[in-house]
């Protein structure tokens, strides 16, 4: 298992927003599905060595994140890309991603290939010298997820990475995380469940801090069976069913 | 993510760089300094380098005065730029991205802080190589003080660890403008605070001498500039810049457990090396060569007199200067000719005018007296020994008015060694003085005429007059009823 997460809790002052979460994940693509405020975010921060948790025990890739040695050797092989992608408007796409190759400690004679090659599947090869500040949310977004998996992670975190992107990139972004799934393991927070159905092997459903469902997309449709559970797609029922189920 | 290719192939450089190399160059290439060298280029000419090319074209005052115009220039616009840098990843929301990356944040940040340095001290360094080319070209004599550029140079990291430091602390689009400020005035209070030769606030990097003097015409010619306070001020600079940026490295997260354990030597050590070096400012006294002498780092054989050959006029008496201010020599001989050709060959008149180095004593508070540490003439036969007026401090002053203050001030003196009454001279000498070097007396008295009758002689009847009763005018006992 890549992922290893036993009684995991998160803090911030008296908010609980991860409450005993434990799962094991392993390769393939995982949707993390929830509300607004249901600790999405604050599992992903953890995963992604960003911040320490609050209790319980995270094994990542074989390591245990007690130790910095430890962190250190997970960030090698991981790829995060936060909710709110900060980044340098001055850098050239291919700046951009060159710096986070070099920080994510990738051979430096293999850096300028893992960049071109990161940057060609994010459809962004015509745009690699434009400077960021001159390209949309789209494309900042594929810019972000290009960083995320410029060292080739065995480990990849995404945070809302279809935020702001097309239709038709978002089909394209999902053929990506379904090769991307092949050898690594994809955990995907999102709020927009076909994503989920279309990409992911695997998905979790959080609510207040808690792991609600886990299962297989096609177990979550099961569960809107029999219920008036609310939704314009099949597995958004299963969604508002299981919530409606965790919230009585 | 259509697997598009690039728009242009990605350049594999002909010597690959480490990882670290590719990072540095990666900062360097985008880092906002290199927008500001213009403009930090700019001010150093608008403040720095015509202020010091206005000034004669001696190294001594040209380079005291570059050392404080450059450092108040580059340190409040590195120290800006290294704000701006060091805020950036708050500023930019990049903090969450940045901390899962396996390169320890410190190193990342000791990236950006040299990229930032990088572009700031060649900017420096080719400002100050402008300014001691044109003063190479100008200077008559002596070399290059490299102390004041080596104290500058050592500025630019600092007050970029400066800049920097505070803007990891206080991400914020304001922290580089008012760092910027707060930086400019507390070099300025800084020296203000100074009061004698021994005050630690010497350090400022400013401070390129004795503050109270500033660019001193009178330093450094005759002696070697002392490098006391300039070694102190660099330890103190380098050792800031060591604490600030060990500093950055010491919270959890910066690095590892071995990275960190350097981090805390090297801020110790730069604490241990400032706090040092401010100390031994702390020491510092006025030596009598007018610049500060701090005993610990004091070197004996700086105190031994620069040799050198003056350069001489072609006068009856010759006026000889130090070749470093050969540049004065045509109008000091012009305002002193006249009165030389009349008195040589008179009894007890010098045989040579001669240039000598001022002597300085810290007084109280702020003040510095300069001055002869002897005699106005010396030695047999005779010499008078000349201190050129800009040699004692104050503002420095053109050929010209440096003439006129020979003309009013030095003519009198060699005259009052010859006819005596240097200090109360009697009405007879009063009469002489004020005939051969036609100066005003209080009109309608015995002393306005007979000076006016005296004046009225021919050169050579005076000269004659003079070898003849000398003796007695110089001692005083000749009335003004016996003047001609």
């Amino acid at each position: 298992m890549n992922v290893e997460i036993t009684d995991l809790t998160r803090r911030f002052g008296r908010t609980q927003a991860v409450a005993g979460v434990t799962m094991q994940i392993g390769p393939g693509v995982f949707g993390l599905l929830g509300p607004n405020g249901a600790g999405k975010t604050s599992l992903l921060r953890m995963l992604g060595t960003v911040i320490p948790p609050s209790s319980g025990r995270i094994r990542l890739l074989g390591h245990d994140l007690g130790g910095y040695g430890q962190r250190r050797l997970v960030r090698r092989r991981l790829g995060y890309l936060p909710q709110a992608l900060g980044y340098y408007p001055g850098f050239t796409v291919v700046e951009f991603v060159e710096y986070f190759a070099l920080l994510k400690e990738v051979p430096a004679e293999q850096v300028p290939r893992a960049v071109a090659t990161a940057v060609e599947r994010v459809g962004l090869g015509d745009k690699a010298r434009a400077r960021l500040r001159t390209l949309s949310g789209g494309m900042l977004r594929r810019v972000g997820i290009a960083q995320a998996i410029v060292n080739e992670p065995e480990l990849l975190l995404l945070d809302e990475p279809t935020a702001g992107l097309d239709p038709e990139q978002r089909v394209t972004f999902r053929a990506l995380l379904r090769d991307l799934g092949q050898r690594a393991t994809v955990i995907v927070s999102t709020h927009l469940v076909e994503d989920v159905g279309a990409a992911c092997t695997q998905v979790a459903l959080m609510d207040a801090g808690r792991i609600v469902f886990h299962g297989t997309p096609d177990e979550l449709t099961a569960r809107a069976e029999g219920t008036a559970a609310a939704g314009d797609a099949p597995l958004e029922r299963g969604y508002s069913a299981v919530l409606a189920e965790a919230r009585s | 993510m259509t697997g598009a290719p690039l728009g242009r192939p990605v350049r594999t450089p002909r010597l690959p760089l480490p990882a670290s190399g590719r990072l540095l160059r990666l900062e360097v290439r985008r880092n906002a300094m290199l927008w500001m060298v213009p403009v930090a280029a700019a001010l150093f000419w608008l403040i720095t380098y015509r202020r010091s090319m206005a000034l004669p074209p001696l190294w001594n005052v040209r380079t005291m005065s570059m050392q404080t115009g450059a450092v108040s220039v580059f340190a409040a616009t590195v120290v800006g730029v290294a704000a701006w840098t060091g805020s950036r990843e708050g500023r930019h929301a990049m903090t969450d991205l940045l901390a899962g990356t396996a390169r320890p944040r410190w190193i990342r940040q000791l990236a950006a802080w040299s990229a930032t340095t990088c572009w700031a001290l060649p900017a420096y360094l080719g400002c100050v190589g402008v300014l001691y080319a044109a003063t190479a070209w100008q200077a008559a004599w002596g070399d290059p003080l490299w102390w004041p550029a080596a104290v500058g140079a050592a500025s630019v990291p600092a007050f970029s660890a400066i800049g920097f430091t505070a803007g990891v602390l206080r991400p914020s689009r304001f922290t580089a403008p008012l760092v910027a400020v707060i930086a400019f005035l507390a070099l300025q209070f800084s020296v203000q605070m100074i009061h004698g030769g021994r005050s630690p606030w010497q350090i400022s990097p400013l401070v390129a001498g004795p503050w109270q003097l500033g660019p001193d015409a009178g330093v450094a010619t005759f002696y070697p500039y002392l490098p006391d306070l300039p070694l102190a001020q660099v330890s103190f600079l380098a050792g800031l810049t060591a604490a600030l940026l060990g500093c950055l490295g010491l919270p959890a997260g910066s690095g590892g457990s071995w990275l960190r354990r350097s981090a805390a030597a090297i801020t110790a050590a730069g604490l241990l090396s400032s706090g040092a070096a401010v100390a031994l400012a702390g020491t510092g006294r006025l030596d009598t060569h007018g610049m500060i002498a701090i005993p610990t780092l004091h070197d004996v054989a700086s105190d031994r007199p620069i040799p050198y050959t003056p350069v001489c006029s072609q006068t009856t008496i010759p006026v000889c200067l130090h070749p470093a201010y050969a540049i004065y020599l045509p109008a000091v001989t012009a305002a002193l000719e006249p009165l030389l050709s009349e008195v040589a060959g008179l009894p007890g008149a010098p045989v040579r005018i001669s240039q000598t180095s001022a002597a300085y004593r810290q007084q109280a508070g702020n003040g510095v007296g300069i001055g002869l540490t002897g005699p106005l003439i010396i030695g047999t036969p005779p010499v008078f020994q000349l201190l050129l007026p800009n040699q004692l401090g104050g503002p420095t002053m053109t050929a010209d008015e440096v003439a006129a203050a020979v003309r009013s001030q030095t003519r009198r003196d060699i005259l009052a060694g010859i006819i005596g009454g240097e200090r109360a001279a009697s009405p007879a000498q009063q009469a002489v003085l004020a005939a051969m070097l036609d100066i005003a007396t209080a009109p309608d008295t015995p002393i306005r005429a007979k000076a006016v009758r005296f004046a009225a002689l021919s050169t050579a009847a005076r000269h004659a007059w003079l070898v003849k009763h000398l003796p007695a005018l110089r001692t005083g006992r000749l009335t003004l009823a016996q003047l001609p």
